[in-house]
């Protein structure tokens, strides 16, 4: 059997929605992941959405199935003095510790850092919290959301007119997870080389914060603030080639224009195969598309003479493209489009994902033979492949379905 | 100052663009020395594009060297300027690699090709070496040359599908989000993994990240609905199906905010006390016990109306002030806050120190995001500004691959070196 790279680590995990996808990873890559879970579960097991028929059900949350595969489950009950004394052996008897409690609170327990340190130098303590350990707001009320405006990316996403957008999928909750894995890592290392532990501190509002693409630079250089620009990124007019279009059952998006493959004269080859070029290779068309590209419009935008000319162009040549992909499935527009070297992506759905053709070719999807509910399901497979010590996902744990045993090999 | 914990590690970084740099400057800013290898026939992009560094008179600086796109993003790096289309050029790549612990890149599988920088292939120099490779849809497969960068990636993943509000288009979150933390952070996560088992067993190996099933496997609770329950859920806006109200409310326009002046306040009640304690901290404690919203499910039901409601209770307020009575109450809400508010504003950003700023010999002093974990014993730093392209060929040359100046300059005659 290969053994993994995180073979023979122990971690115990004193998480909920925050840090989870941290133990996830690390229990992926072989570590022997102990989930400490309150009696009832936390916030993530009694999230919607459950297994259809399931609702309610702490062991049938699909989010929490994602966020804790390969993890062990013990329930222990921290208002109790039996509870905390077995949570600071299980503890103590651990190489990394993940926690993603308000500051504080384990501190009042026992189980804070400077305590468990104290007994275990070589311990990694992975604290992962809204606003980190230090500062004014550490001790403020988080939420992903909470972490998503906080860390600058909000007032990017959306249309100008709406409320600031957040990202789906708990992303500040995930950046914060995914930064805290590796400095977990790292501090592992060095206390395997050193036999130093140390504090790992994590704010979910500086974890994300980086997603703020070149916002942070155009403030810190030039004094703007970049904000939500909508569907045509702050460009007055709709650009040929480019932008989210409909098709038959969805959405794709063309990025044409960009220096990368084919041009839009390539994209009126495959329209005219089809006999759906319309008027696009008459004049005043035709010399139009064959120029039609980034660094042209950046040229014709200093030249208002010029713009005036071919501006009023743009609709109907937008629109013949339009027409030409409302035939299409978003998927045949994807990949015949791609197989023609053009930039288009397809919107996927949920169940795009799920069939996505590189996806199946490639065995990404894992199934469990003995699934949680009894019922065999698919999961997403891993976000890396390691040829030597893979990620293995097997399935997430029943609520306290390792207590006993877990209890009962503590000395 | 205390030692970083990759001091020690020689990292070989051919990357560009967003993905594979931050991974790179991850290492980097922890301690190991990276050689971010530049090639004058695939320069990064990112060095030619806004925001640039300004002169004092307002206009732009120009050249390769003063994006701060792509210094945040190559921090303490050293640059090597090599034309990889030549065959001695590869085997000048060889030679470092031969010389590195990690390997990394994010070139398309066409490129890995085309330079003979497979993993087979440079195994074959340094068995010890763990490489990273994080091109868009993997090194095999039908879709491995797919064309794509962030832009794509994010309506690929479903990202824009599940984002923003259902009565608009699936237009994207504004950057190409998952280029900045999902794809690096999954791949020093990785390394580190790789560089743990290679202590233990003396062996390297090849790490394949591609980047659609790392950002995928992020958003698994949306996929996992339609593999166990065979629906085919769509974007909400800011609602949750956990919470309510759960949004972002309007607040006073701020003038001081610069280009950027509607300010909002988002509020996330995960519960019937937290909703409680939200009304009475906006000042309508009367709002908690309306029957309309007095449970989740209740304000689930008429969640139009709960937010219309709240906006009335937060338009004329400054979006901080209603946080902090907000968060006093131990409500989770937070501002919708732009970079002004992160590097200028934000007393909290500001006393963690979390920004660190550097000094750089064309751009001027210039903001960097820090480390985004902090390490108690053995902290992360900026130890030096992103190196001018090609500033450290020679050194790269003589010091690690081992060339005399003789060859140097044979190289640089050849147009090897640049």
């Amino acid at each position: 059997m290969t053994e993994q790279a995180l073979a023979g680590v122990r971690v115990v995990e004193l998480a909920d929605e925050l840090g989870s996808y941290c133990g996830r990873l690390l229990a992926d890559l072989g570590a022997e992941v102990i989930k400490v879970e309150p009696p009832g579960g936390g916030r993530q097991r009694n999230s919607a959405p459950f297994l259809a028929g399931h609702e309610g059900n702490p062991d049938a949350s699909l989010a929490f199935w994602v966020h804790n595969t390969s993890k062990q489950s013990v329930v222990l009950d921290l208002e109790t003095e039996e509870g905390r004394t077995a949570a600071r052996k299980l503890a103590l008897s651990a190489d990394i510790l993940i926690e993603d409690n308000p500051v504080g609170f384990l501190a009042t327990r026992g189980l804070g850092y400077q305590d468990l340190h104290a007994a275990k130098p070589s311990l990694v303590y992975t604290s992962i919290t809204g606003f980190g350990q230090t500062g004014p707001h550490a001790g403020w009320a988080y939420s992903d959301i909470v972490g998503q405006a906080m860390g600058g990316i909000m007032t990017l996403a959306g249309e100008p007119v709406d409320p600031p957008n957040m990202i789906y999928g708990h992303q500040a909750d995930i950046s914060a997870s995914i930064q805290a894995a590796q400095g977990a890592l790292m501090a592992l290392l060095h206390a395997e080389a050193t036999g130093n532990g140390q504090l790992v501190d994590v704010s979910a509002q500086e974890a994300i914060s980086m997603s703020q693409e070149t916002a942070m630079q155009t403030w810190d250089f030039q004094k703007k603030n970049r904000v939500r620009a909508g569907a045509q990124g702050g460009i007055p007019i709709a650009i040929p080639g480019s932008g989210t279009l409909k098709t038959k059952d969805g959405y794709i998006l063309l990025y044409i224009i960009a220096p990368a493959g084919g041009d839009l004269p390539d994209l009126i080859d495959w329209m005219r195969e089809e006999g759906k070029a319309a008027d696009l290779d008459d004049e005043p068309y035709a010399s139009l598309i064959s120029q039609l590209n980034m660094g042209w419009l950046t040229q014709l935008m200093g030249n208002p003479e010029d713009a005036m000319k071919y501006i009023p162009l743009l609709p109907h040549v937008n629109e013949v493209i339009a027409t030409f992909f409302a035939d299409k499935t978003s998927r045949e527009a994807y990949e015949v489009g791609q197989e023609r070297r053009l930039l288009i992506g397809i919107v996927s759905t949920p169940k795009d994902l799920a069939e996505n053709t590189q996806l199946r070719a490639r065995d990404w999807f894992v199934q469990f033979p003995e699934a949680p509910a009894g019922k065999p399901v698919e999961f997403p497979g891993p976000p890396y492949r390691l040829s030597e010590s893979p990620a293995i996902i097997s399935r997430p744990p029943r609520l306290g379905e390792h207590t006993a045993a877990v209890l009962g090999a503590l000395t | 100052m205390a030692k970083r914990p990759l001091e020690g590690i020689r990292v070989a970084d051919f990357s560009w663009f967003g993905a594979g740099p931050i991974a790179g400057n991850t290492l980097s800013t922890y301690g190991a020395e990276v050689v971010r290898v530049e090639s004058e026939t695939k320069v990064d992009a990112l060095r030619r594009v806004h925001p640039f560094a300004m002169n004092e008179d307002g206009s732009f600086k120009g050249g390769y060297n003063v994006s701060g796109y792509f210094n945040n993003f190559n921090a303490g790096k050293l640059s090597l300027q090599l034309n990889l289309n030549t065959e001695k050029g590869q085997e000048i790549g060889y030679r470092l690699i031969e010389k590195c612990d990690i390997f990394l890149t994010n070139f398309t599988p066409r490129v890995i090709d085309k330079w003979n920088l497979h993993y087979h292939q440079i195994a074959k120099v340094n068995p010890r070496i763990i490489a990273a490779y994080a091109p868009m849809q993997g090194m095999e497969g039908p879709h491995r040359d797919y064309l794509g960068f962030g832009a794509v990636l994010t309506p690929v993943t479903g990202i824009s599908e599940m984002s923003g509000f259902p009565n608009r288009p699936p237009f994207g979150v504004g950057t190409n989000y998952p280029d900045y933390v999902i794809n690096p952070g999954h791949t020093v996560t990785a390394m580190m993994a790789a560089l743990r088992y290679r202590n233990r067993t003396g062996k390297g190996q090849c790490i394949e990240l591609p980047q659609v099933e790392s950002v995928v496997n992020t958003l698994g609770t949306a996929v996992i609905e339609h593999l166990a329950n065979g629906s085919n859920p769509t974007r909400t806006g800011n609602r949750n199906p956990n919470a309510a109200p759960h949004g972002a409310f309007r607040c006073a326009d701020d003038p001081d905010s610069i280009g950027s002046l509607d300010r909002w306040v988002v509020i996330a009640c995960r519960d019937d006390a937290e909703w409680q304690r939200a009304a009475a901290a906006l000042g309508h404690p009367e709002g908690a016990t309306d029957p309309k919203f007095v449970t989740l499910a209740a304000r689930k039901q008429n969640e139009d109306e709960l937010e219309s409601l709240i906006n009335s209770w937060t338009k004329d307020r400054k979006a901080e002030e209603a946080c902090a009575a907000l968060q006093a109450a131990g409500v989770p809400a937070g501002v919708v806050q732009n970079s002004q508010d992160l590097l200028d504003r934000d007393e909290h950003m500001r006393s963690r120190g979390y920004y660190q700023y550097v000094e750089h010999p064309e751009a001027g002093r210039e903001a960097h995001d820090g480390p985004a974990f902090v390490l108690s014993e053995t902290p992360g730093y900026i130890a030096a500004p992103a190196p001018l392209m090609g500033e450290h060929t020679m050194d790269v040359c003589e010091r690690i691959i081992g060339l005399n100046m003789d060859e140097i300059a044979d190289l640089l005659a050849e147009g090897v070196l640049l």
